[in-house]
């Protein structure tokens, strides 16, 4: 389809994983999200397999996962995910 | 040329009210070795305490700001200069006052202590102010190991460890005529300036012999330094190393860099302030010294964006490789550089500084008609050409921000 985003599938399941880490980041929400659900996250979009026709975004978000476990603060997890969403839409068609 | 190897350039400008004047020496920074680093800086600060003939600074202030002018210094990595802004009447005046601090300075030893404390106070502040620290940290990474590499100030170790015997031996080695450049600009009266020259000046002739400079070793690989600090904001220089301003294609350097990040029209403002409001601050500069040089581009930008800012930036730098710049960029580019230099030329002050730094780095004087030729020449085919060499170096990079770790910023430079 003309102008259809082809990594449209991994950005939306990113910018989900983003919004989690957020609402943790700004203490937002009703719910307390735990890093499991984080990490569930992150892993949903690993499963889609675009993650790996665009470089990096894979390994930003391995590097995302990794600092989940690691207990790094939210807004280091929000980085990596965001470094990741951006590799998608530099290889994107505007 | 003067006796004894100083050199004197003069512009008159009999249209303007003022004069200004300009002593340069070719020492700065770059000719401290690790102990004396921070000698030049010290040196400059110290010439405003006091000479035999004006006991104190305030009587150096008086002098010139008695008549309504302006004194002050700067430092440089390649150079020192002391400089006056005078009413052109008292342009004798002017030139009296900076040959008397240059060649009669007391470096009491008193004021060399209270101008230490003043020196370790501006270092530390500089370790408070990110957006400065994050240059002098990509600094270190375009050269390091190198004088040049190291703040123009020195380390809190060497300005405390530097004394007066030091101080006095390295203004003596390097602050004789051979070294000097002085510039005059303004309503004057040429041989009336060279007869105050003459008159006036009084160092040292013989040159010293120890003004080689050793040339930066190649950089290998790209590397990343993360600084972590709890800011608000992260600081982020990035870059590659470039031209010297003795390079041909330092004019084409030069455009690019203007395509690339000076002002809201360029493309890092325009698509990542602008379209992906990444950053709230983002340009790019370059530096140029006679043998090496860099095009960095700066990023401040929320800490969660910074690696997004990187990539997005690392982008446009590909893109300036990878195609010509547009018809409309080059234009507007040239017109921007032409401007810009045309506007630093109004005042005497820009004017004498133009002079004497063209004749001590360069040792040749372009007109500006000469010079903005050599923008106008610049195609767009030269700036590809220039983006693919530079930008196949191994790009540097320096962070400052709330990061316990680097890896998503090495990924993003292929670190």
């Amino acid at each position: 389809m003309p102008g259809r985003d082809p990594h449209g599938g991994a950005a939306e399941r990113i910018r989900k994983a983003i919004a989690l880490v957020n609402s943790v980041a700004d203490e937002a929400g009703d719910e307390e999200i735990t890093p499991t659900e984080i990490a569930e996250a992150i892993r949903d979009c690993l499963e889609l397999s675009d993650v790996d026709s665009v470089p990096n975004v894979r390994r930003y978000l391995g590097e995302s996962l990794d600092a989940v476990s690691d207990g790094m603060p939210a807004d280091f997890v929000a980085m990596t995910l965001y470094a990741a969403l951006g590799a998608l839409r530099e290889r994107s068609p505007d | 040329m003067l006796s004894g190897g100083a050199r004197l350039v003069v512009e008159s400008m009999p249209e303007r009210q003022s004069t200004s004047v300009v002593l340069m020496f070719g020492a700065g920074s770059r000719l401290e070795d690790d102990r004396l680093a921070g000698v030049s800086h010290f040196i400059e600060h110290l010439y405003f305490k006091g000479t035999k003939r004006r006991p104190s600074s305030k009587e150096i202030a008086d002098a010139i700001e008695g008549v309504g002018g302006f004194i002050n210094a700067s430092t440089d990595k390649e150079l020192t200069a002391y400089w006056a802004r005078v009413p052109s009447e008292h342009m004798e005046l002017g030139l009296d006052v900076l040959f008397d601090i240059i060649a009669n300075s007391k470096l009491d030893p008193a004021d060399i202590e209270r101008e230490r404390i003043v020196i370790l106070d501006e270092l530390r502040m500089y370790q408070d102010q990110p957006q400065d620290l994050v240059q002098n940290l990509f600094e270190e990474l375009i050269w390091p190991g190198h004088p040049l590499g190291r703040d123009i100030a020195g380390t809190e170790e060497s300005v405390t460890r530097l004394t007066r015997d030091e101080i006095l031996e390295y203004a003596d080695a390097h602050y004789r005529l051979p070294n000097l450049v002085i510039g005059a600009a303004g309503m004057l009266d040429e041989n009336a300036t060279l007869a105050v020259v003459r008159d006036q000046l009084s160092l040292r002739a013989d040159p010293d012999g120890a003004l080689a400079v050793a040339e930066p070793a190649p950089l290998e690989s790209p590397h990343v330094l993360v600084r972590r600090r709890e800011t608000e904001q992260a600081h982020i220089c990035l870059g590659v190393r470039a031209f010297s301003y003795t390079h041909p294609d330092r004019y084409a350097l030069d455009l690019l860099n203007t395509v690339l990040g000076e002002g809201m029209s360029s493309r890092l403002f325009l698509n990542i302030r602008e379209r992906l409001a990444l950053a709230y601050d983002v340009h790019s500069f370059t530096q140029k010294h006679r043998d090496t040089g860099y095009l960095g581009v700066y990023i401040g930008v929320d800490p969660k964006k910074a690696v997004d800012a990187v990539n997005a930036a690392m982008a446009e730098l590909r893109s300036l490789s990878e195609s010509e710049v547009l018809p409309d960029e080059l234009a507007r580019a040239k017109e921007f550089t032409k401007g810009r230099l045309r506007l630093e030329l109004e005042t005497t002050n820009g004017v004498a500084f133009w002079l004497t730094y063209q004749e001590l780095l360069l040792g040749e004087i372009k007109t500006i008609d000469e010079e903005l030729a050599l923008v106008e020449a610049v195609t767009a085919a030269d700036m590809k050409r220039v983006a693919r060499e530079v930008l196949n170096g191994p790009v540097q990079m320096s962070v400052i921000g709330p990061f316990a770790r680097d890896s998503a910023f090495r990924l993003a430079v292929g670190a």
